[in-house]
């Protein structure tokens, strides 16, 4: 459905020196500069699949679901999405995908989201009863009833992003991109949508390629992620996989007993350093950091220093884990 | 463009441009009194000064009525002053949403032009009304079926063209960081050659033969003048001609411009 091989995209952008003499230089001669936004990326996707694109600002994100989409040219490389090369922009491949940008409005600003959506289907030439029963359906699901014939300059961001969904749901496509789609949104409107996408997803099974910085957007909707880096792909895989191939460590919790003593770092005692290291030791909770592999010595040990009545074992963050490969100390390479 | 997306296109412009009705209002009204009455000051004082009731065959009151109208049609022709929204759209993103939607970029934005032309034609009807009702139609103004229809015709031709014109000139915006400047360029020379200032009968001989050839005169003084029945049919038959082979003329530079410049488009962000 979506496959991409060798992608690159190069900006050229020109440099100013400071100051007065720097624009008046400016004015006659100008230093250009070149930057490599996206370099040498390769992937598929498959119909149905959610694929989460990953990565601090500035890695490339936005600029590769540019090009899938068709409004950025690629400067190496070659991709087809549903059997068209976007860069072209046939309408046959257009009337297809959706395009949902966080930080971008689609809808026109100083019109109520109804008017926009009536044009749309007239852009997209949804037959009316279609139109409607797809309308009811995104509206209902989104809760957006009662602000269909608000203003959209008037609504409030959340209220704006859901209209902004539902506008690029209308036509049903294929293929949607969803680049930080919660962006700025309290945690219950991130929720929300969170939960209409999955809802949509599982119903409709386009294939989706998201961008965002809320880890838990992608922990709750992306079972694939690609993590990009200064531009270039260091991960591509399952979820699951980040911390089998990343993850150094796993955090045990043990809560201890009510009367137990009330020094527990003299129960404690001394914590080897091959097991890692104590974060906190409270007289109800005592945490330690473990290295993967001795996670099973250092529960043993836990267990028979303390009087402990639960014991719990947790993966690391997932976020502190990716943050890691974003800054490239998994010292694998990614 | 298909005929209904077409017309949908133009309906939401217009639902758009009546949405800021004071802001509406306002500019439009303190537009046309400043220009008006900046005109006629001038031509009150021109007149004076020349010490004759007729200037190459215009009298004062056709004079004026001729500003009035050639104000009025300006507006139109220039489609209710939306100039500078594709170079914000490229600067400023707004050109993702028409990259997206299965839809040509250029007829789309037309499309858009034609809707903001309703509240200037109300206007165009409103102060020609006005001034009919306070000065009177001037005795050497004769309008006539042919003249209405002509500058219907023309006005069309004009408002497709200047849209034409500016459109390239907009474009360059995926090269250069302000384009303000040639929006202003474009619309000096083209109220200064397309005859908003002064009747284009008051330039010398050989600039009229010149200007007749060039994109000018169908923006503001053929329209004007036809109406006031000024033009005679075949002199505007030659006029409609000109103008048609110059929108071929800029609309193939367009989409020239818009292929070369939208390899450039970053869609604002990196």
């Amino acid at each position: 459905m979506i496959e991409v091989r060798g992608l690159g995209k190069t900006y050229r952008t020109h440099r100013k020196a400071p100051g007065l003499w720097g624009s008046v230089r400016g004015l006659f001669r100008r230093e250009h500069v070149e930057k490599h936004a996206v370099v040498d990326v390769s992937f598929d996707v498959g119909p149905g699949e959610i694929v989460g694109l990953v990565g601090p600002n500035g890695a490339g994100k936005t600029t590769v679901v540019k090009m899938l989409a068709g409004i950025v040219h690629p400067t190496t490389g070659h991709i087809r999405v549903l059997d068209h090369e976007p860069w072209k922009r046939d309408n046959a491949f257009r009337s297809r995908i959706a395009l949902v940008m966080g930080q971008k409005q689609q809808l026109w600003w100083d019109l109520p989201a109804a008017d926009s959506f009536d044009l749309l289907r007239e852009i997209y030439r949804i037959p009316r009863e279609r139109y409607k029963a797809t309308l009811d359906e995104l509206v209902e699901a989104l809760a957006v009833g009662p602000y269909l014939t608000v203003p959209v300059r008037r609504l409030s961001l959340g209220e704006r992003m859901r209209m902004e969904l539902v506008a690029a749901l209308l036509h049903r496509p294929d293929v949607v991109f969803l680049d930080e789609p919660t962006i700025g949104l309290d945690l219950t409107a991130q929720r929300a949508i969170r939960e209409f996408l999955l809802d949509y997803q599982r119903r409709v099974q386009p294939a989706v390629i998201l961008t965002s910085h809320y880890m838990e957007d992608i922990e709750r909707l992306c079972p694939r992620i690609l993590i990009l880096r200064e531009g270039r792909i260091v991960f591509d895989g399952p979820l699951r996989e980040i911390h089998a191939r990343y993850a150094e460590t796993k955090r045990i919790t043990a809560q201890r007993s009510i009367g137990a003593g009330a020094d527990p770092a003299a129960d404690l005692g001394t914590w080897p350093a091959d097991l890692g290291e104590v974060l906190t030791c409270t007289p109800d909770v005592v945490t330690v950091s473990v290295p993967r592999a001795r996670v099973a010595q250092a529960a043993q040990l836990l267990l028979s220093r303390l009087t402990v009545i639960d014991l719990a074992i947790q993966e690391e963050d997932i976020g502190t884990v990716i943050e890691r490969i974003y800054q490239g100390q998994t010292g694998d390479g990614a | 463009m298909r005929p209904r997306l077409f017309l949908a296109v133009t309906a939401q412009q217009v639902r758009r441009s009546m949405a800021y009705r004071v802001d509406f209002w306002i500019s439009s009204t303190a537009g046309f009194v400043t220009t008006f009455g900046l005109a006629w000051c001038v031509w009150t004082a021109v007149f004076a000064s020349a010490g004759s009731n007729e200037i190459r065959g215009w009298t004062l009151d056709g004079m004026l009525l001729y500003m009035v109208v050639v104000v009025l049609l300006g507006r139109v022709v220039r489609g209710g002053d939306i100039d500078m929204t594709i170079s914000n759209e490229i600067y400023q993103g707004g050109l993702n949403r028409y990259l997206v939607f299965p839809v040509s970029y250029q007829p789309f934005k037309y499309a858009q032009a034609v809707g903001t032309l309703l509240p200037a034609l109300v206007q165009l009807a409103l102060f020609c009304a006005i001034f009919l009702l306070v000065v009177g139609r001037p005795a050497d103004i004769a309008i006539t079926p042919f003249g209405v229809l002509g500058a219907i015709a023309a006005m069309a031709v004009g408002h497709v063209l200047y849209f034409l014109l500016g459109y390239p000139l907009e474009l360059v915006a995926f090269w250069a960081d302000n384009v303000w400047s040639l929006a202003v360029t474009l619309r000096f020379v083209t109220t200064l050659l397309g005859g908003m200032m002064i009747p284009l009968a008051l330039f010398p001989g050989w600039a009229q033969d010149v200007l007749a050839f060039t994109p000018f005169p169908i923006l503001y003084a053929v329209p004007a003048e036809t109406l006031l029945g000024r033009m005679d049919p075949a002199l505007w038959a030659r006029h409609m001609v000109v103008a048609l082979v110059w929108c071929v003329i800029v609309q193939r530079i367009g989409t020239w411009v818009w292929r070369r410049g939208s390899l450039q488009y970053s869609g604002v962000g990196m």
